[in-house]
C-alpha cells in the first residue's frame, strides 16, 4: 500500500480545506469601518453623515444603526465589533465614571478623553449638543413660577416620566433629591413621555433638548444651576481601525454641526418624515463637505 | 455577566420586590392586563365561535381570522394603536392588541367543542323541539366547555408573554424589568423577571389543563363506580 | 402612502433581513421538531412536553436579550435573534407534528413493516406522506409566528421591518408603522399560501377525485 502517497494526499487535501477555510472568513481590511448608532432617530443622522463622509472618500462603510443603549454597545465597542460611534460626553462620561464632577463642556471631554478605556480614542467634539432636561409644560410652569429645578422643591406628589432606565440614573429621583430636594414619584413612559407631559399623565418629563417638539409644543425647560446634569456635545468616539484621515474628515463633519443644525435636522426627520441618509446627505451638501 | 448566585441575590433583595415598579406590583399588574386581555377576546370570540359552530355557516372565519392575526405583528398593532387613539387611550390600545392575539385560539375552541359534538346528540334536541337558543345553552355550550378551556389556555399562555411589551408604550407589567435591564444591562432583572413569567404561564395553563380534563368528560362520564 | 414610495428602497432591505432571519430558523426548527416528534421514546414524553412548553412560555424578548449573556454570542448580528427563532419554531412545530405523526394508523405501519419496509423507508414512505396535511398545518402556524416574532427583534438593534415599529413611533409617523404592518403581514401570508400550495402539491391522492384513500 501506498501509504506515503496516501498521507501526503491527506496532508494536501486538509491544508487545501484549511486556506479555504482561512479565506473564507475576511480579514477586516483598513479600510472597513463598522458605524454603529443608538436607536435614536437623531444620533442615527449623525452616524449617518459620518458614513457618507467616509464614504465619499473611499472607504468601505458597515452600518449597524439602532443597537439600543449604551449598555448594550459599549461592549461592542471595547470587543472592536464597532469603530465609530456618535456619543454625547456628559452621558458617555457618566457611564464609565459615575462619580464624575464636571459639568462645563471642556471639563466633561478632557475628563472623558481619561475616563475611557485603552483602544477608544474620543474625537473633536461638536458644538452640538443633545442632553436629557427636565421639562415642563407651559401651563404647568406658569401656575408654579417655575424657572429651574430648584423651584420645584416646593410642590409635592411629582410625577415624572421618563425611559425606564431613568430611575437609575444618577440624574434621576435619586440626583433630583439628593441634589435639589424635590421628591419625585417615577413613572417609565419610554416613548410616550412627550405625549404624557403634554396630556398631564405626568408632571415633568426628561425630554432631550435637540427634540424639536419642546419648541413646538411651547414646553418650559428647567434651567440646571447645580449641575445635576453634565453638558452633553456630540462627539465621536473612534477606535483604532478609524486611521488619521479619517478623523479629520470626521473632525470637519463635528465642527461644522452646530446645536441649530442639530435641532433643524431633527425637525425635518419628524415633520417632513424624511430618511436619516437624506437628511443627513442634504445638510452635508449644504456645509460643503460632500458634492452631489 | 450572568450567573446564578447574582440571580438569587437578585430575588433576594427586598428592594426588588418593593413599590410601583416591585416585582409585587408589576406580577399583579401583569396578570390583570392579561385576565383584562382575555375577558376582552372571550366577550367577542365565544359567542361567535358557538353561533358558526352551531349554525354552520362562518366556518372560513375561524381559519381566515386564525391566519391574519397571526400574521399581524402585535408590537406594530400595538404602536398603531397608540398613535391612532392617543397616550391616554394606551391601555385600551394595548387591550385590543393582547385580544387580537387571544381571540383566534378562543374562536377555535369554540367552533371545534360545538363541533366535534355528535350529530345525534344536537339532532335530538332539535326533535324534542329546543329552539336555537336552548340548544346553545342546554346542550352545546355545556358540552363545548372543555373546547373553548382547551382554547382559553393557548390564548393565555400567548398573551402572558405578549404582556413583555406593555413597557414599551409606558405601561407595566412584568415586562418593565426586562425592557429596564436590557437598557442596564442587569441580566439578572431580565432572568428574574422571565423567570415569573415563564412560573404563571406553567402554573396557570397547568390550572386551565385541570379545568379542561374536569368539563371534558361531560359527553361519556364515567360511571360512579368505574375506577377513574 | 408617499412615505412609502419615497422609502420604497430602504423598506426592501428592511424586508430582505427580515426574510433572511427567518428562513433559517423555520427550515431548521420544522426539520429538528418533524425528527424530535418522531424519534423521542414513549416515556421521555411527558418530560419533553414540559421542558418545551416551558421553553415556549419564555418571552422572545427576554431571551433575545439573554442569549449573548447565556451562551456568549455576539452582542451585535442577528445570531441571537436567529438562534432564539429556532427554538422556538421547534417548540411549536414538535406538538403539531406529533400530533400529525399519530394521526398515522397503526395498522398500516404495521403492514408497511410486513411488507419489508425498513424504519427509514417507512418514515420517508409512509408516516412522512400521511402526516403531511397536519404537518403543513403546523408549518403554516409557525410561520407566520416566526415572521411576525421576529419583528420584535429590532428592539434589540436586529435591522428588520420591526425597525419601522419602533422608528415610526419614536417619529411619530404613522405611515411608517402602517407600511411595517403591510409588509409583515404580506409576508406572514405569503408563506401562509405558499404552504397551502406545497400541501396540496403533496397530497394529490387528497384532491384527484374518485376513491379517498
Amino acid at each position: 500500500m501506498k501509504l506515503s502517497r496516501f498521507a501526503a494526499l491527506a496532508v494536501s487535501l486538509t491544508a487545501l480545506v484549511g486556506l479555504a477555510g482561512c479565506s473564507s472568513t475576511p480579514a477586516p481590511t483598513s479600510e472597513t469601518i463598522v458605524i454603529g448608532s443608538q436607536a435614536y432617530y437623531s444620533n442615527e443622522i449623525i452616524a449617518e453623515t459620518y458614513a457618507q463622509v467616509l464614504e465619499d472618500a473611499g472607504y468601505t462603510v458597515e452600518r449597524q444603526f439602532s443597537l439600543g443603549q449604551r449598555d448594550v454597545y459599549i461592549p461592542a465597542l471595547e470587543a472592536g465589533e464597532i469603530d465609530l460611534f456618535p456619543e454625547y460626553t456628559g452621558n458617555l462620561l457618566q457611564f464609565f465614571d459615575p462619580a464624575a464632577t464636571q459639568t462645563a463642556a471642556d471639563d466633561v471631554y478632557k475628563a472623558l478623553g481619561s475616563a475611557l478605556p485603552a483602544g477608544l480614542t474620543a474625537l473633536a467634539m461638536s458644538p452640538a449638543t443633545d442632553q436629557d432636561s427636565y421639562n415642563v409644560t407651559k401651563e404647568f410652569a406658569d401656575a408654579n413660577s417655575l424657572v429651574s429645578i430648584k423651584d420645584l422643591a416646593k410642590i409635592t406628589g411629582l410625577k415624572l416620566g421618563g425611559a425606564p432606565e431613568l430611575a437609575e440614573r444618577p440624574y434621576g429621583p435619586t440626583g433630583l433629591l439628593s441634589l435639589y430636594g424635590v421628591t419625585v414619584e417615577f413613572q417609565a413612559t419610554g416613548d410616550t413621555t412627550v405625549d404624557s407631559l403634554v396630556a398631564g399623565m405626568v408632571d415633568m418629563a426628561n425630554v432631550y433638548s435637540a427634540d424639536p417638539r419642546i419648541k413646538q409644543l411651547g414646553l418650559v425647560t428647567l434651567s440646571d444651576p447645580l449641575g445635576l446634569f453634565l453638558a452633553s456635545n456630540v462627539v465621536p468616539i473612534a477606535s483604532d481601525v478609524v486611521n488619521a484621515d479619517a478623523r479629520a474628515l470626521i473632525d470637519k463633519v463635528s465642527a461644522a454641526m452646530s446645536a441649530a443644525d442639530l435641532v433643524a435636522m431633527n425637525v425635518r426627520s419628524v415633520d417632513e418624515k424624511l430618511s436619516a441618509s437624506v437628511i443627513a446627505q442634504e445638510w452635508l451638501v449644504s456645509k460643503g463637505l460632500l458634492k452631489k | 455577566m450572568f450567573s446564578i448566585p447574582d440571580l438569587a441575590a437578585w430575588f433576594a433583595d427586598p428592594v426588588h420586590w418593593d413599590g410601583r415598579y416591585g416585582l409585587w406590583f408589576l406580577l399583579l399588574e401583569h396578570i390583570a392586563i392579561t385576565l383584562a386581555a382575555l375577558l376582552l377576546a372571550a366577550v367577542v370570540a365565544l359567542p361567535l365561535g358557538l353561533a358558526i359552530g352551531h349554525t354552520g355557516s362562518g366556518e372560513f372565519l375561524v381559519i381566515g381570522l386564525g391566519s391574519i392575526s397571526r400574521a399581524v405583528p402585535t408590537m406594530g398593532l400595538l404602536f398603531a394603536l397608540v398613535l391612532l387613539w392617543g397616550v391616554q387611550l394606551r391601555d385600551f390600545s394595548l387591550l385590543v392588541a393582547l385580544a387580537a392575539i387571544a381571540i383566534p385560539p378562543l374562536l377555535a375552541g369554540a367552533y371545534a367543542g360545538v363541533t366535534t359534538i355528535p350529530w345525534g346528540i344536537r339532532d335530538s334536541a332539535k326533535a324534542q323541539g329546543m329552539t336555537g337558543f336552548q340548544r346553545i345553552r342546554y346542550v352545546e355550550f355545556p358540552l363545548a366547555t372543555s373546547s373553548m378551556i382547551g382554547g382559553m389556555r393557548i390564548a393565555f399562555i400567548q398573551v402572558v408573554s405578549t404582556v413583555v411589551l406593555a413597557p414599551l408604550v409606558g405601561l407595566g407589567g412584568l415586562g418593565f424589568g426586562i425592557v429596564q435591564g436590557l437598557a442596564l444591562r442587569n441580566y439578572s432583572q431580565v432572568v428574574a423577571s422571565s423567570l415569573v413569567i415563564i412560573v404563571i404561564t406553567i402554573v396557570g395553563s397547568q390550572l386551565l389543563g385541570w379545568l379542561q380534563q374536569r368539563t371534558g368528560d361531560r359527553l361519556d362520564p364515567p360511571h360512579p363506580l368505574e375506577k377513574k | 402612502m408617499e412615505w412609502f414610495f419615497a422609502n420604497a428602497s430602504f423598506v426592501a432591505g428592511l424586508a430582505l433581513t427580515h426574510l433572511s432571519i427567518v428562513i433559517v430558523p423555520l427550515v431548521l426548527g420544522s426539520i429538528l421538531a418533524i425528527v424530535g416528534a418522531r424519534l423521542v421514546r414513549a416515556r421521555w414524553v411527558p418530560g419533553t412536553t414540559t421542558v418545551l412548553s416551558a421553553v415556549y412560555a419564555i418571552p422572545s424578548l427576554a431571551l433575545f436579550v439573554a442569549l449573548p449573556a447565556l451562551i456568549g454570542t455576539p452582542f451585535i448580528g442577528p445570531t441571537n435573534v436567529m438562534i432564539a427563532l429556532t427554538v422556538y419554531a421547534m417548540a411549536s412545530m414538535y406538538f403539531s407534528a406529533r400530533d400529525a405523526f399519530s394521526q398515522v394508523p397503526p395498522s398500516t405501519k404495521t403492514t408497511a413493516t410486513a411488507l419489508g419496509m425498513s424504519p427509514l423507508q417507512l418514515f420517508v414512505h409512509v408516516e412522512l406522506p400521511m402526516a403531511i396535511p397536519g404537518l403543513i398545518s403546523g408549518l403554516r402556524v409557525v410561520s407566520a409566528s416566526t415572521v411576525s416574532m421576529a419583528a420584535i427583534g429590532a428592539v434589540v438593534g436586529v435591522r428588520n421591518l420591526g425597525y419601522l415599529f419602533l422608528d415610526g413611533f419614536q417619529r411619530r409617523i404613522p405611515e411608517e408603522i402602517g407600511t411595517g404592518l403591510v409588509a409583515v403581514f404580506v409576508i406572514a401570508m405569503a408563506f401562509d399560501l405558499g404552504l397551502w400550495l406545497l400541501g396540496r402539491a403533496l397530497t394529490p391522492w387528497r384532491t384527484r377525485g374518485g376513491q379517498r384513500v
